[in-house]
C-alpha cells in the first residue's frame, strides 16, 4: 500500500508551464503547479514556460519569471535559448538575472543541431559560468540525438549537459547511456511516455546513480507520470533519493537552488 | 486523507506474455500475483500479449489460464476478438457464449492492429451487450468517429478506452459528455490534471483503475491516484467501486 503521502523530498529538474497549442492542458499554471507538488513531496521545479520554446523565447522567460516572482521558495527557470531569436540577447539577459539558474535549449523544436554554430554561444557561456543547459534529447533526430551530444562534450569539457529524456526511446537510453559513459559532463534526466523502471535502473546501473536526474515534463505531462516510474524503480533508497533530488543539488551549482545552497558552496 | 483507500483497488488492465521491443517487468502468473501483493490490490482484468501481438483468438487460453490460477486473488480474463473468418472464427456470438460460460469479464479488440474495420464487429458489439460485457480498446486502435459510431448504435454497452496519452482531451470531452456509456482507464491516462479535470466535471465515475502492467510501468498509474488531488471517496470510485459496477465478477 503506498499511502496518500510522499515519503521523498523531489527536485523536478524538467518542466514547464501555461499552455500549448497542440492539445488541452488543463490547470496549467503555476499556481496548480505548486499545489501539484505540494501532494508530491516536490520541494522545487526548474521550468521554461511553454511560449518560450513553442514561439517567443523572450515573451516565454518573462512568463518564467513571473512564476519565481510568484514563488520564488519553489520554482527557478531556465532562460530558453532560441538559436534564431537573438540568443545573444537572452544570454545577456539571463546573465545578468540570477532567477534563471539554467539554460534550456529545444533543438528538435527549433529545428537546428546542438553541433550547430548558433548554438556555440551557449555552449561557451555555460562553459565559462557553470551554468547548467537542459536540452530536449531524441533518438535519431538530426537535431538531438544523444550520441550529438558527445561532439559537444568533446569540444566543451566543462560544459554540463542534462540530456532530457535520455533519448526518448528504449533504444535512444541505450545511446543516451553510451554517451554519459563516455562523458562525465553528460547527464540523464527520466521523463518521457516511454520510460519505464527497469530502463531507470540501467541508467543508473551502467553511468552511476550520481548523474541521473528527476524530471516530469509537467504540465505538459502529469508529473506523477515519470514520478511513479522512479518512485516504484528496482532501485535501492540510496540510488532512488540521488535521482530524486540529490543530483539536481549537486548540479545547480552556479545559482543554486531555492531551499538550499547547493553542494560545497 | 487515509491510507486505507489506496488498497483493495482493482486493476483494470494487465496483460500477460512477453512484450517483444519493450524493458519491462514480467508478467508471468507469479509476476502477476506479486503485483497484486505489492500494491494490495483487489484483483485484476487480465488480457494476452499473444492475442495482441500473435494469435487473436488462440492467445485467451493465456489470458483464461491466469484467471483461473488466480481465481482467489480475484484475478478476471478479458477475451480478444476478431471478425467471424472462414478458417479462424466461425461465430461471434458462440465466441462470447464461450467467454460467458468460462467467465471471462470483458473483451477487447485491436482493429488497427489485426487490420480490418470495427465495422465488421456488430455481431460482437450486441452479443456483449445482451450479455453485459464491457468492450476494451486502445485509443490507438479505434478513430473517434468510429468510436462515436459504436458507441451510438450499442447504447447500453460499456466502452473502455485505454492508453490515452496526454494529447486526447478535446476528443475525449466530446466523447464522454456525448455518451454515458464512454469509459476510461487510467493506464497512461498522462494528462496533466486530467484525473482531476473529469472528477471536477462530475466524469469520475467514468474512470477506472489501471496499471496497464505488461504494456506500461505500474508506478505511473499507482502514484498517479495515490497521490491526486481526489478526496477519499473519489479515489475509492476510481480504484475499484467503478470496475465493481462495470465488471461481472469483482469482489467486493
Amino acid at each position: 500500500m503506498i499511502g496518500r503521502l510522499p515519503q521523498h523530498r523531489i527536485v523536478d529538474v524538467h518542466a514547464h508551464l501555461g499552455p500549448y497549442s497542440l492539445f488541452f492542458i488543463p490547470e496549467s499554471d503555476a499556481a496548480t503547479m505548486v499545489a501539484v507538488m505540494d501532494r508530491t513531496g516536490t520541494d522545487v521545479t526548474v521550468l521554461a514556460a511553454n511560449r518560450a520554446i513553442q514561439q517567443d523565447a523572450h515573451l516565454g522567460n518573462s512568463q518564467s519569471l513571473a512564476a519565481v516572482d510568484a514563488y520564488p521558495d519553489r520554482i527557478a527557470a531556465y532562460a530558453v535559448i532560441n538559436p534564431w531569436q537573438e540568443p545573444e540577447r537572452e544570454l545577456e539577459r539571463l546573465a545578468g538575472d540570477d532567477r534563471f539558474v539554467g539554460i534550456k535549449v529545444h533543438p528538435s523544436l527549433h529545428r537546428y543541431p546542438v553541433t550547430g554554430a548558433r548554438y556555440a554561444a551557449v555552449w561557451e557561456f555555460a562553459e565559462s559560468t557553470g551554468c547548467p543547459v537542459l536540452s530536449h534529447s531524441e533518438h535519431q533526430s538530426p537535431y538531438d540525438a544523444p550520441r550529438l551530444f558527445e561532439a559537444v562534450a568533446e569540444r566543451y569539457p566543462g560544459t554540463s549537459v542534462v540530456l532530457g529524456h535520455a533519448g526518448i526511446t528504449p533504444a535512444g537510453v541505450d545511446e543516451a547511456i553510451e554517451a554519459a559513459r563516455r562523458y562525465d559532463s553528460l547527464w540523464l534526466e527520466v521523463c518521457g511516455s516511454q520510460m519505464t523502471g527497469p530502463l531507470i535502473r540501467a541508467m543508473v546501473d551502467q553511468v552511476g546513480s550520481g548523474r541521473v536526474l528527476f524530471g516530469s515534463d509537467f504540465p505538459f505531462i502529469d508529473q506523477r507520470m515519470s514520478l511513479g516510474r522512479v518512485v516504484c524503480a528496482p532501485l535501492t533508497e540510496s540510488q532512488r533519493q540521488d535521482v530524486l533530488s540529490g543530483n539536481a543539488r549537486k548540479l545547480f551549482r552556479w545559482r543554486p537552488l531555492p531551499g538550499e545552497r547547493g553542494v560545497g558552496q | 486523507m487515509s491510507d486505507d483507500v489506496t488498497s483493495g483497488w482493482f486493476d483494470a488492465r494487465i496483460v500477460t506474455g512477453a512484450h517483444p521491443a519493450s524493458l519491462l517487468p514480467p508478467t508471468d502468473r507469479d509476476a502477476i500475483a506479486a503485483h497484486l501483493d505489492r500494491y494490495a490490490l483487489s484483483g485484476a482484468l487480465v488480457s494476452a500479449m499473444a492475442s495482441w501481438l500473435h494469435h487473436p483468438i488462440g492467445g485467451n487460453a493465456e489470458a483464461s489460464a491466469i484467471a483461473h490460477s488466480l481465481a482467489d486473488r480475484g484475478v478476471l480474463a478479458c477475451w480478444t476478438a476478431v471478425p467471424a473468418t472462414s478458417g479462424e472464427l466461425d461465430s461471434l456470438t458462440a465466441l462470447v457464449d464461450r467467454a460467458v460460460d468460462d467467465g471471462v469479464a470483458a473483451f477487447r479488440i485491436h482493429p488497427a492492429s489485426h487490420g480490418f474495420s470495427p465495422a465488421l464487429l456488430d455481431e460482437l458489439y450486441d452479443a456483449l451487450q445482451t450479455n453485459r460485457l464491457p468492450l476494451c480498446v486502445d485509443a490507438a486502435e479505434l478513430s473517434w468517429p468510429d468510436l462515436t459510431t459504436i458507441a451510438t448504435r450499442f447504447p447500453e454497452l460499456p466502452i473502455v478506452v485505454s492508453n490515452l496519452g496526454y494529447r486526447k482531451l478535446r476528443e475525449l470531452w466530446a466523447a464522454l459528455v456525448g455518451h454515458t456509456n464512454v469509459f476510461i482507464d487510467l493506464v497512461d491516462f498522462a494528462a496533466h490534471q486530467g484525473v482531476e479535470w473529469l472528477a471536477a466535471n462530475d466524469l469520475a465515475d467514468r474512470l477506472l483503475f489501471a496499471t496497464g502492467l505488461g504494456v506500461r510501468d505500474p508506478g505511473e498509474s499507482i502514484v498517479r491516484l495515490a497521490w491526486s488531488g481526489l478526496d477519499d471517496a473519489t479515489v475509492r470510485l476510481v480504484g475499484s467501486e467503478n470496475a465493481r459496477r462495470l465488471l461481472h465478477g469483482v469482489r467486493a
